[in-house]
């Protein structure tokens, strides 16, 4: 429990937010953050439970979109359907990814995963008359809950924490379980934990196929959201970037270190987003270069992420405080 | 228990163990040693499924057990240490040793407890909390053992972990060895400590070039012509044993 109170405060935070502020610029900002949250929880699964660092996690995600978009515009089904079926694609492309890039580390692994992003948003991008192609999908708006259609953004606020929570829990599930240690084993020595009887490749196919239906679901809520779909928005490098920055700024393998490092992240580039747009527009690229120094601050200075540094920070206060 | 039958093992044009043949029996203290490049460790990967064997079987209670994987080895009661060990470096020793119980254990709680019996064992009560990172190398050596220890093996390789060590963790590494002895766990020791070897292994093997040239009780090894000639130059004197 106490282990759990920086979520705690955080999600807690997020849900109050709602009944204060109704301006809908800071809700959407509040969405973002809660979803970006999310699919970097999504990736930390993979990239930073199991150590497969995956760059090319926007396959999953716009697997996801798709699906939500195509069932609803194609087949008229309901975007909760689609959510389904998204995560069960995602799942069987993670794992034919894991098994294939299975012998794969470190940055080969990484390379892999971009090129499967990459192979998708070819087939997205030219397969015109299913996908519209290039010109990408826009996802109709149909109120009510089962069509995922709000008018308000309060909805969208509960919604989307729901799954941060939920993503939250799958990872505090992987610090206190038995396929969790094992995992861990796997990500710090693969031959150690062989030895000691893991099935090592069973379980990073696994934890990848995991990471990838929960990204997935992440990419249909966004898709609903957003209610447009273009191939080389979801399926392309910097979302999946994104989606590892986050969990590498906030703290890497930390379950709530997703969440912060979104919030820091999103947030900013929110307001640069703002501050920088008409007449300066041209200033509009300057969120990429605060958010290279950042980034490089972070790896330079604190490797573990903010989480594990104001952790450390925090035991340090209370040994002095005791003494 | 363990039968080798002509195992042998090729890398390129090196052959690394040719045509060895050997026997383990259920609780046993086997000692293999031989000069550096005998092929010793690449023997230990092949029990241990970490390599395929080119040639020939090995046996654990009869079954055929040449190129299952080391995990399935592992769940069958035969596990290994490293020779450069492997911490989960990130990880408490407590951790460490839990992770080695959970392969038996279902549940996360039982687990902890027994990695608590065996760190006890191996005396490392006072480090369970630490980092296994920040442990000096004898304390590492000692890790390696209990890791493998909680997946409840039925025979142990270990890997020189004795080597390394101080003559005090020495003598709590034989006494622990010793112990584990005394409870019925079978044990195959790679080991350059030849006066350690000695007083430990019931039997031993020596392996040079890759084949094996003796096999006996130590003090029949240590009076064995053909091993002195092949540690003759070596930094070890058997006559020290």
């Amino acid at each position: 429990m106490r282990h759990d109170l920086p979520a705690i405060v955080l999600f807690g935070a997020a849900a109050l937010t709602p009944l204060v502020i109704r301006d809908g610029f800071l809700l959407d900002g509040l969405v973002l953050i809660l979803l970006w949250g999310a699919v970097s929880g999504a990736w930390n699964v993979a990239g930073g439970y199991a150590g497969q660092v995956s760059l090319g996690h926007s396959a999953f995600f716009g697997l996801g979109a798709y699906s939500a978009a195509l069932l609803a515009t194609r087949f008229h089904r309901s975007p909760w359907l689609g959510l389904l079926v998204g995560a069960l694609l995602a799942t069987v492309a993670g794992l034919i990814i894991g098994y294939l890039s299975n012998r794969l580390k470190g940055p080969y692994f990484g390379l892999a995963t971009i090129a499967f992003s990459q192979v998708l948003l070819i087939v997205a991008s030219r397969w015109r008359g299913f996908t519209s192609g290039s010109e990408g999908i826009p996802v109709p708006f149909r109120p009510g809950f089962w069509t995922l259609g709000f008018s308000s953004k309060v909805p969208w606020v509960y919604l989307i924490l729901a799954l941060a929570v939920g993503i939250y829990l799958v990872a505090r599930y992987l610090e206190t379980s038995r396929p969790g240690y094992q995992l861990a084993g796997v990500r710090e020595d693969e031959d150690a934990a062989e030895a000691l009887g893991i099935p090592c490749r069973r379980l990073k196919v696994a934890a990848i196929a995991a990471s990838a239906a929960l990204t997935s679901v992440c990419g249909g809520l966004w898709a609903q959201y957003v209610g447009f779909v273009d191939p080389f928005y979801v399926f392309s490098v910097d979302l999946s970037i994104r989606f590892a920055l986050n969990s590498i700024i906030g703290g890497i393998g930390t379950a709530v270190g997703p969440f912060v490092g979104s919030l820091l992240i999103t947030s900013l580039e929110t307001y640069l987003r703002a501050t920088f747009s008409d007449f300066k527009a041209g200033l509009i690229g300057i969120y990429l270069i605060i958010y290279g120094c950042l980034l490089i601050v972070v790896v330079r200075f604190v490797p573990q992420g903010l989480v594990g540094w104001l952790g450390e920070r925090l035991r340090a206060v209370g040994r002095y405080a005791r003494a | 228990m363990l039968e080798l039958e002509s195992v042998t093992k090729r890398f390129g044009g090196l052959t690394a163990v040719k045509d060895v043949s050997l026997r383990a029996q259920a609780g046993e203290i086997l000692g293999i040693i031989g000069p550096n490049g005998a092929g010793k460790t690449t023997l230990f990967n092949v029990i241990s499924g970490f390599y395929a064997p080119d040639g020939g079987h090995v046996r654990l209670d009869g079954r055929d057990i040449s190129g299952l994987a080391p995990h399935h080895v592992c769940g069958l009661g035969l596990t290994r240490t490293f020779q450069l060990v492997k911490p989960f470096g990130n990880l408490s020793v407590l951790d460490n040793v839990m992770i080695g119980a959970l392969t038996r254990l279902r549940a996360v709680g039982a687990a902890r407890e027994e990695a608590r019996r065996v760190i006890a064992t191996c005396r490392l009560e006072a480090f369970a909390d630490s980092r296994a990172r920040s442990l000096p190398i004898g304390l590492r050596k000692r890790l390696e053992v209990a890791r493998a220890l909680a997946t409840r093996p039925r025979l142990l390789l270990l890997d020189e972990v004795m080597s390394g060590l101080n003559a005090t963790e020495l003598v709590e590494m034989i006494g622990i060895l010793r112990r584990l002895h005394a409870d019925g766990l079978g044990l195959i020791v790679i080991e350059h400590i030849m006066a350690a070897m000695m007083r430990l292994a019931q039997r031993i093997v020596v392996l040079h070039h890759g084949e094996k040239i003796a096999e006996g009780r130590p003090d029949e090894i240590s009076r064995d012509p053909r091993v002195v000639d092949a540690y003759l130059g070596e930094e070890f004197v058997l006559a020290d044993a």
